[in-house]
């Protein structure tokens, strides 16, 4: 996470700098504009871990005892099946790609840039079940 | 009819407490398996990728980073002494200077949830042992931070106008005078509040203090002057400019004033990077429905039918204020902006209304939101730093509110408010 982060603050510096300094980096806002997806989708898994995606737990939290976990049951399918689904279209897509390189930067595997999304998938779905035993005790405390 | 079972189904997984990205992406995969079949799946990676690849939401994460940068050394401490210097003297003294400083923060980092737990952690302990209630300390804290929102650079701005095609500078440029306008109507009203209830002034005035701390907070107050300076004249666009944010403060940090807290640096970077993920993460699922909704129309639609009632441009301004207002109570900013802002532009480009404008009412409705319980980021965690309840200090923050709402009323009906700098420097 922080190299991804303070690689993409370089990358801007040093791609504004050299702008100004007459040579432009032509590949430098999309390498940077692919960092920022890189980020995205192995930040999201981080933030299952953390519990930090944003939802709205108001109606839940006013459910009686045994609504709230049969609710938190039917959540984690629900979030586990759709990172699934997205990990499997995504291994289905790495493969469709296979050795194509992107058409901007010829010297970048299309394998490599789009893995994010898949790897990012499988690893949220270990992340949420991870952090599933404490979600579950925290509907069962209450 | 689809589409209103894929409404349905998104509102009904949200209630359930699934996050409301993967509520998003859960109700776009429905409608196209609904639609098309199976045939479409494939590219769902792909929308989602493609979703997360915007070089001007770059500027998220850079000016979350700068922002932990300023906190890891200390610019923020000398900020707060060079503000109580300047305005402390007066009764109420320090909430003026959470006022004063929020202000000039603001003009650095981009976020209100930064700022108030960065100056909240400060400045509320220091006004508790002045004396001050902690409800009062929490509220004054609280209701000033959303002035980031507003203020240049702000993250709810860069999120609105990636999502809508406004210019992000001019929406910055828009933000200024409701901004500062509404800096100092939370001075007026907490200086009332301070003499009404007997709250001490900070310190007297001297100049030989001014003096000093401005010495010390001379290379800080750079910082403001080289972003918005940079951005503003187009010497660099937006995301530049945060990444230029990074640079200046962690030369300032680490350079002049040579104190880096390495520790809370990672801590801070590792924070931002989730708290992006999180908003982006709702930026490319909702590019996933986004295509759905367009191919469908439905924002098209939904503005005719809402046009067939009336043309005017300020009910049409009124309804949406009302609509924000209720949706601010419980959804987070960056959520709302995500999920409301690609159905209504239609219907604001339709009714005549300007973008930037728009933008800048919807950003002061929702940075309301943020102090409406139950869902209120700012307003909570100045409510865990002072250690107060909420709803006492919402009490006490009604009055803060109030002075929000007046400059929200400002903002909505009398255009040139925001507009003015806008007309005369990009126009």
């Amino acid at each position: 996470m922080i190299g991804i982060t303070v690689s993409l603050a370089m990358l801007v510096i040093v791609g504004v700098a050299s702008r100004k300094a007459g040579f432009s980096l032509v590949w430098y806002d999309e390498v940077a504009a692919i960092l920022l997806a890189w980020l995205t989708y192995y930040g999201a898994a981080l933030a299952a871990l953390r519990h930090a995606h944003l939802g709205l737990p108001n109606l839940v939290q006013a459910a009686p005892p045994r609504a709230r976990r049969a609710l938190l049951v039917a959540r984690e399918t629900v979030v586990i099946g759709f990172f699934s689904l997205t990990a499997w279209m995504g291994w289905k897509l790495l493969a469709a790609l296979g050795g194509t390189f992107l058409v901007s930067l010829p010297w970048l595997p299309a394998g490599v840039v789009y893995s994010a999304v898949p790897v990012g998938a499988v690893l949220f779905v270990i992340c949420e079940l991870c952090a599933m035993p404490e979600r579950w005790s925290g509907e069962a405390a209450e | 009819m689809t589409v209103l079972w894929v409404l349905l189904g998104l509102l009904a997984l949200i209630f359930a407490n699934v996050p409301i990205a993967v509520a998003l992406g859960c109700a776009s995969v429905a409608a196209m398996v609904l639609e098309s079949g199976l045939r479409d799946l494939p590219n769902v990676p792909l929308t989602l990728f493609d979703g997360a690849v915007k070089f001007s939401l770059i500027a998220v994460p850079l000016f979350i980073l700068a922002g932990a940068v300023m906190n890891a050394c200390g610019i923020s401490r000398r900020l707060i002494a060079l503000t109580s210097a300047l305005i402390g003297f007066v009764r109420g003294g320090l909430a003026m200077v959470t006022i004063g400083t929020s202000l000039f923060f603001a003009e650095i980092s981009g976020s209100a949830v930064a700022d108030v737990a960065a100056l909240g952690s400060v400045l509320i302990p220091s006004m508790k042992r002045k004396g001050y209630s902690k409800e009062f300390a929490a509220a004054v804290c609280s209701s000033a931070s959303t002035l980031a929102i507003i203020i240049p650079p702000s993250i709810p701005m860069i999120l609105y106008a990636v999502m809508s095609g406004a210019s992000v500078v001019e929406m910055f440029v828009a933000g200024i005078i409701p901004g500062v306008l509404g800096g100092l109507l939370l001075m007026v009203v907490a200086y009332r509040m301070a003499v009404n209830r007997g709250f001490p002034a900070d310190t007297a005035f001297a100049w030989q203090r001014v003096r000093r701390t401005f010495r010390d907070a001379a290379w800080a107050l750079l910082l403001p002057v080289i972003i918005l300076g940079g951005i503003f004249s187009g010497w660099v666009t937006a995301t530049e400019g945060a990444g230029l944010a990074v640079l200046a403060a962690t030369v300032i940090g680490a350079g002049v004033y040579r104190e880096l807290d390495w520790g809370a640096l990672r801590r801070a970077i590792v924070e931002g990077a989730i708290q992006t993920a999180v908003v982006m993460l709702l930026v490319s699922t909702s590019a996933l429905l986004g295509e759905y909704l367009t191919a469908a129309q439905v924002p098209q639609k939904f503005a005719a039918q809402l046009l067939s009632f009336t043309d005017s441009q300020w009910a049409v301004l009124l309804l949406l204020n009302f609509f924000f207002l209720a949706i601010g109570l419980f959804l987070h900013s960056a959520a709302a902006i995500i999920l409301v802002v690609p159905i209504v532009m239609p219907l604001v480009q339709q009714a005549g209304i300007d973008p930037v404008h728009f933008g800048l009412v919807l950003a002061l409705n929702l940075g309301i939101g943020q102090q409406t319980p139950p869902v209120a980021s700012v307003l909570l965690t100045a409510c865990s730093i002072a250690k107060a309840q909420v709803w006492d200090v919402s009490r006490v923050n009604v009055a803060f509110i109030g002075v929000l709402l007046a400059v929200l009323l400002l903002v909505t009906y009398v255009p040139a408010v925001p507009m003015v700098l806008v007309d005369a420097f990009f126009r």
